[in-house]
Formats: C-alpha cells, structure tokens, sequence
C-alpha cells in the first residue's frame, strides 16, 4: 500500500483553515480508498513538524487537545535519500523509524506551504506531489505578479499600484497623494502575499486609505493598491487538470460590494444568509446565474488565466464582473482552493474520493512528465580551470 | 480473532458493563430468551452498542441499579476471599477469591435475567392480560367503523393513507406509528373518547397466533392487507405459518370488505377464488390506474372507471405505491368520503421517514428505505432504481433480517433484484448474508461494482464523501445492533 502524506498547518495566517482543509476534504476521502496508507504531517504555528495518528482526527484540535498531544510527540525530521522519508523518534535506544512517502499531498495555505516553499521542498526530494509547481504557486500568491504576468498576456485586470512596507512607513502621505491621483474611490487594499482575504480593506476615504494601507503593510512587505470594479459581481472557477484543465461550475459568492469576502464571512460566519449552496465559504450561487455570453468569457478568461500561470493539478481563479459594461476582470489565483473546493465539483458530478484519486492521478501525470526532462548535460567548462 | 476476545475483555470489566447489559435487554425488550441468544452469539461486545444509547425508562434504571450493587457486592466478596486467605490463612482464599472477582461479567450477564423474567411472568403478562380484556370491551362497545390494517410490510403507511382520506371528511382515530402490538392496541382503546367515526388499527405479528388475537379483540369490520413476505420466521418458522396468522383477520370480516395486495408474490397464491378486493399497480376492482407518471418529483396518475376519475398527486416514490393509494382511495369512497375529499387528501402526500423519503447529500439525491425490511420492498426499490435517469446508481444494503429458514433464498433473490436494477455500484456489508447476496448477483452476470463495507455506520457516516450531483443513492434497510 502506497503512503501520502499530507501536510498541513504551517506558518501562515490561514493555519487553521489548513487543518480543515487536510482534515475534511483530504485526509478522509484518502483513507475511505482503501488504496493508501495517510500520514498527516502537522506543521506548528512556529514551524516544528510532527506526525501521528491522532492528528487525523478533528477533535484532537477542536477540543484543545492538540497543545497536550504535542508536548507528548518528538517532532519529525526529513530524509532525502531515495526520495522523501521522514524520520521519527523512537523510544527504542534513540533508534530512528523511517518511513518512506511515496506521494505528497499539500494541504496549506498561505506562506511556507501555498507560495511555492514547500513545493521548492519536495522538487529537491524528487516525490510526487498533489497541485501546482513552485514558479506557479510562487507567481499566484503574490497578488501583484500574478496581475502582472495576466497583464503580459493580454488579459484584464483592474487599474492598480503597489508599494513597499518601506515606502509607506516612510513616506505615507506622498503615497497617498500618488493614489488618490491616479486611482478613484472606492478602492482594495491588499497585502500580495496572504490568501483567505487577511489583511484586505475597502477605502473609500483618505482616511479610510491610510487605515487600510497600514493594516496590509502590517502583514506583508508588498501592498497592492487597486481601484474597486463598478457593477461588480464577483465569480469563483475553479479548475483541475494539467495541459488540460477542464473547469469545474462557475460560481458567485452571495455577497454585497460592501460586504466583500473577508476572513470572518468565509470561514467563521459561514458566509451570508442567503439562498443559495452552502459551500466551504458560505453561500454560493453555483452556477452562477450569468447569461451565456458572460459564463463563457469567464470560463475562458479561466482558462486562459490557468495556462498563463502554468498552473496544475487543481487551482481557483477568482474574477470581477463589470456587469453594465459585460466586461470580466482577472482578481486573482488560489492554487490550493480551501477545502479544494469540493462542494463545486461535487455539483459537477465528481465526489470527495473521486477528487481526491483525480489529483493524485495528476501528480503522478506531472511528476512523470516532469522526469522525462533532461536536468544535466556534459560540458568542458569544469577542464579549463 | 484475538483483537475481538481483547475488546470484549475491556469492555466486561469497564464500568460500562451494566450499561451495556441493560441496553441488550432493552433492544430485546426484555424478552429472556432473545437477549440470551444474542449474548452468546455475540464475539466482540465493544462494538454491540454503536447505534442507539440506553432509554433510562423506570425499568432501565431498576436493573443498571440491581446490576451495580450485585457487582460491587461480587467484587468484595472477592476482595473480603481474598483478604481472608491473607490474614486467617483461609484455604483456596486466594482462588476463590480471584474467580469469584473475574467471573462476574459472566455471572451478572446471567442473574439478571432472573428477575427480569420473573416480573414478566407474575406481574406484566397478568397486567397486560387485564388491559386487553379492557380494550376488547371498549372496542366492541364502539359504534365506530373499525378497520384492521395488517400484512409483513407496508402497515404503517397504508394506515397512514387511510387516516388521511377518512381525516378529511369523518372523525377518525388510530395507532399511533408504528405501535401495532397489544399493549399499544390497549393504550389506544384507553385513550379513546367514544365519539370517533372510524378506528384504524395496525396489526403487527411477531409469533403465531398475533393476527388472529388482536382481531378477536378489536373486530374489525373492514381488514386491509398490505402483503406477505418472509418476516419474524425466527417465530413463525415457515411462511405458511406466517399466511395463516395474517389471513386469519378474514375469518372476522366479510369477504367484500377485504382489501388485498394482490402484487404481493406470497399472498397472491392464497387469493385464488377468494370474492376479496384486490389492489394492484393496474388499480382496484374497476377502477383503472391511467397516465401513470413516475419520476423523483413524485407518484402521479388517475384512477378511473366509467362514470368517476380520481385524480392522485402524490410525492411518494415508486409504482408501487399505486396499489396502496388506489386501495384507500376506493376503500375512503365506498365509505361515502367524496372525491374531491379524497384528491385533497391523497394530492401532495409525502413519503413517511425512512420508507423512500428523499434528500440531497453533495447533490445526489438518496432514497432512504431504511425502514424497509423484507423482499417485496427490495423488489419495489430495485424497479425505482431501475426506472430512475441518473449519471451513476449506487445501490447500499446489509440485506434482511428475521428470514429463518428462506435466508438464503430470499438473498439470492435480493442478489437478482439488484443486478436487475443494473447499477453501477452495489454497496454490500460484511454479514451473515453477504454470501447469498454475492452468489444472486454473480448468478445475474451483474457486471458493476460490488463494494464491502465492515461497518455500516462508518459507511453511512462518509456517505458524503462517495456521492456528487447526478448520482442517485437508494438505500434499504438497515441491521440494528442486535442483527449486526
């Protein structure tokens, strides 16, 4: 029996919505397979890893349990020999138990773990992994290259600027006066690094402005400025697949402008009451109810989002609608969808296992691919020293 | 093997013990006999109780009590053994001592039945005689129009239509549920106040000899019955012995006020050159089933003769619901209910908890049959499935309990049924008939996927995780922990 191991958790500001998305969309349809042997990997807020049955089980963190489980655990080490293994403390004369993972299946979100950093990890290990690749997840994490690159090939985004922490620590009402001239209210604020809406503000003031770009300079050494979309309607896709992704239901968020996605409506209140499907983050409107012409510039603007990108495995590409104008901006990419986004493709006909096969179908699609590619070559540069 | 003699060991000498014997006494309400063969059949006690926790009724709180204080009583006489053979030298202190500690899971699990059976003998039976004695005066005393229900399935619903048309027009009053035994048909005679129009009773047989007591007791004037079909053949034995019980209601009601299930395989047989109504999916006496239309959104169709049309709009699942409500729309019309009454009543009637009630799970639709617990009802989901558009079937059941001796017969047959109903998965568990099953659909040359499961409850539990949109999931019965 083949062992995956999922890793989750992490040093990011959406630890939490990690584990669940480990917890309840991966680690059990994995194990009701019945094909592979799931070994959670817990990453602490701090950084340490550690590896135990017990952290397969909800409870374990609901219940507080987990501070407790922890002090009791030794934390993990990694072998790259052959491949990835990880290694464990025994109680047996410091002898080291090791256990050889035969496909990675990333559940993190944020830094360390969705911005391509763990992904560069298991490159070097040389093993199979669930999702996007290191420049990909790297290029979708950081809100303002992404928009650049979607920029470079021709697709829309919104009007925006960027800053550094340095420049608006030092220089904060020239950088103000540089917005305001340049961009109109109502306007984001966004750190380019952190998913799961942390750190985002509206401004529709200057003072709201500079509140705004002091909260996301407090997350992030970069800050994204952009102007808002008018008409807006906001719409999810997400995508599965490598060369080929095929899309899943477009979807829109049921949410007022005002009330734009911020941590606490997806994850904590469970979105807004609304009619609607009740997915991971709230209620939906799954498919978006948009006329034909609209749902398929989206999807294609999707698409062509996902092969920009060189996106794989599973990604969420999330865009801005102006509706009077029927025109469909690119927002931004999630390569590791919270709870990978399984209540859409449920709709789509595929269930959590067949989710989950599908992905690591894809790994292994890509890995082998990935292999096939010649990494070294002979040369004489070495003789002429 | 060993595994289970280790959580059966944990679980007899956890504190919990008293509990868990108290709840197999309870899940075989009371009845000496029963819980004592599920004792003994039983190879790993941790996992008896996983579906329902104890009812703490009066009596379940009088033997948790009587288990407790014998236990500790047991446990210091073995310490006081013990103790004896440690200061007074007292000879074979130690072993008795040990033995009297180690055996009192075996020996409580044993006492306690005792006093369990005592008090049915000398006290609830005398009791429960007196009630029924009562309750057949009360019946025969009343003016109202009193029609038995009674068959090895399909009972509670078609008591359910019945009350719903009489409702409409009459003052009608009737079983409650499933309480179909006679203790619950006297708690009912009590609770009535004399002026009801029509009485609906439900018969449920459980041993030989229940059909003919329970109409001997409530004379009914008019009987409905809703089928045969293997059930209870622990007691019966055979299903002769089953048709006897049943059709003995004939015996206290005229032959023209009889309504039979004549799609019913087993009782069909006994219906030849019998002047009874028979309902069928085609209709009842002259009325015709007409633009039958059978989807997800419902059972809809007319049922007509000459001169009158009835038209029923239901959202219960399945033909073969058209019996049913054509035998309770006629049987409601012979009665003087009028047509419109009978349409109000009928149209938009919902499928009843567990018996092909419906819901959505990540977009698939599940048809819930839980309840359903004989072949007739399996034959009744596997056409549906077999009738219904989807993407991908998915057909789940442990199979039947209470067959006896047609066990593997009716598996086999289930086994065919299924294969018929093509699906693309079959989700079977790991049990007694598993076999059986196995063998009827390897028989059929069924082709799709046939999925083990070991424990059904974490099965249904992550239900969730193997379904999605288009997918159409028909469940049917379901084992409770004393068949598990």
């Amino acid at each position: 029996m083949e062992t995956i191991a999922v890793i989750f958790g992490g040093r990011s500001a959406e630890h939490d919505v990690s584990i669940i998305t480990a917890l309840a969309s991966i680690i059990r349809p994995l194990e009701l397979t019945k094909k592979y042997r799931v070994e959670p990997i817990y990453i602490t807020k701090d950084g340490a890893w550690y590896s135990d049955p017990k952290l397969k089980d909800i409870n374990t963190f609901s219940s507080g349990q987990i501070d407790g489980l922890l002090n009791h655990l030794k934390p993990i080490s990694l072998s790259f020999e052959n491949g990835l293994k990880i290694v464990k403390s025994t109680s047996i004369a410091g002898r080291k138990a090791y256990l050889k993972i035969d496909l990675v299946f990333p559940a993190m979100h944020g830094t360390y773990g969705e911005d391509g950093s763990l992904m560069g990890l298991l490159d070097m290990a040389n093993v199979p992994y669930v999702g996007c690749g290191l420049s990909a997840s790297a290029i979708a994490m950081n809100k303002l290259l992404a928009k650049e690159v979607a920029a470079q090939n021709s697709l829309a985004v919104s009007d925006y600027l960027s800053f550094s922490k340095k420049e608006i620590e030092s220089n904060l009402s020239s950088i103000i006066e540089t917005i305001t001239k340049k961009l109109k209210f109502p306007l984001f604020i966004k750190p380019v690094h952190l998913g799961s809406s942390i750190g985002i503000s509206r401004a529709t003031n200057k003072s709201e402005l500079l509140n705004g770009l002091e909260v996301a300079a407090h997350y992030d050494d970069t800050v994204l400025v952009e102007k808002e979309i008018p008409n807006l309607i906001e719409v999810t896709l997400p995508i599965i697949g490598n060369d080929q992704p095929r899309p899943s239901l477009l979807e829109r968020p049921l949410t007022k402008p005002e009330d734009f996605f911020d941590f606490d409506t997806k994850y904590l209140r469970g979105g807004k009451k609304s009619k609607g499907a009740k997915g991971s983050q709230g209620y939906s409107e799954i498919p978006a109810k948009l006329d034909q012409d609209l749902a398929k510039k989206c999807i294609d603007l999707g698409l062509s989002i996902y092969k920009a990108f060189n996106l794989s495995g599973i990604a969420r590409v999330d865009m801005l609608i102006d509706a009077k104008l029927k025109k469909v901006y690119f927002n931004e990419v999630n390569p590791l969808p919270g709870g990978l986004y399984a209540h859409n493709f449920n709709l789509l006909g595929m269930s959590n296992v067949e989710l989950v096969e599908e992905l690591i179908k894809l790994a292994r699609e890509r890995f082998k691919a990935r292999n096939s590619l010649l990494t070294s070559f002979n040369t004489n540069y070495l003789k002429q020293f | 093997m060993l595994n289970k003699i280790f959580n059966s060991f944990k679980t007899f000498y956890s504190p919990k013990f008293p509990v868990l014997i108290t709840y197999m006494l309870q899940s075989s309400e009371y009845h000496v006999l029963d819980y004592l063969i599920w004792f003994w059949k039983t190879d790993d006690f941790s996992k008896v109780q996983k579906r329902k926790e104890l009812q703490k009724t009066q009596v379940a709180k009088l033997i948790l009590l009587t288990l407790r204080i014998g236990i500790i009583f047991q446990i210091i006489f073995g310490l006081s053994l013990i103790y004896l053979n440690i200061v007074n030298k007292l000879v074979g202190g130690w072993g008795f001592g040990l033995g009297v500690i180690i055996l009192y899971p075996v020996l409580w699990s044993q006492i306690i039945t005792i006093p369990v059976f005592l008090a049915r003998v000398l006290y609830i039976n005398p009791k429960q005689k007196l009630m029924i004695k009562n309750s057949k005066n009360i019946f025969h005393k009343s003016q109202a129009l009193k029609i038995a229900v009674c068959g090895s399935y399909g009972k509670t619903s078609m008591k359910e239509l019945l009350l719903k048309v009489f409702a409409s027009e009459k003052k009608v009053a009737a079983t409650v549920g499933n309480m179909n035994v006679a203790t619950s048909h006297a708690s009912f005679a009590k609770s009535l106040n004399g002026d009801e129009e029509v009485l609906i009773l439900e018969f449920g047989e459980g041993r030989p000899g229940d059909v003919y007591s329970f109409s001997n007791t409530f004379g009914p004037d008019i009987a409905v019955i809703t089928g045969i079909s293997p059930a209870h053949l622990d007691k019966y034995k055979t299903m002769d012995n089953v048709s006897k019980d049943i059709l003995s209601v004939t015996k206290f009601v005229k032959p023209k006020n009889v309504y039979v299930n004549n799609e019913s395989n087993y009782l069909r047989s006994f219906l030849k050159n019998q002047k009874f109504n028979k309902y069928s999916k085609d209709g009842i006496g002259d009325f015709k089933a007409v633009n039958i239309k059978n989807d997800l959104s419902g059972l809809r169709f007319d049922l007509t003769n000459k001169s009158e049309t009835i038209k029923i709009r239901t959202k219960l699942l399945g033909r073969h619901q058209i019996g049913p409500l054509s035998s309770a729309a006629i049987l409601a019309l012979s009665q003087g209910i009028s047509i419109k009454a009978i349409e109000k009543a009928l149209n938009g009637i919902e499928p009843y908890e567990h018996r092909m009630s419906q819901y959505e799970l990540n977009g698939a639709v599940i048809i819930d049959d839980s309840y359903n617990g004989n072949i007739e009802g399996i034959e009744a989901g596997c056409k549906l499935l077999k009738e219904l558009k989807a993407n991908r079937k998915i057909y789940i059941s442990p199979g039947l309990v209470d067959q006896g001796k047609e066990t593997k017969n009716v598996h086999l047959k289930m086994g065919q049924l299924i294969a018929e109903a093509k699906p693309d998965q079959v989700v079977l568990m790991e049990n007694s008939v598993l076999k059986y099953i196995k063998q009827g659909l390897d028989q059929s040359n069924f082709k799709g996927d046939i999925q083990i499961e070991k424990d059904p409850l974490f099965y249904y539990n992550n239900l969730k995780h193997f379904v999605a949109k288009g997918d159409i999931v028909m469940m049917q019965n379901d084992w409770t922990d004393n068949y598990s």
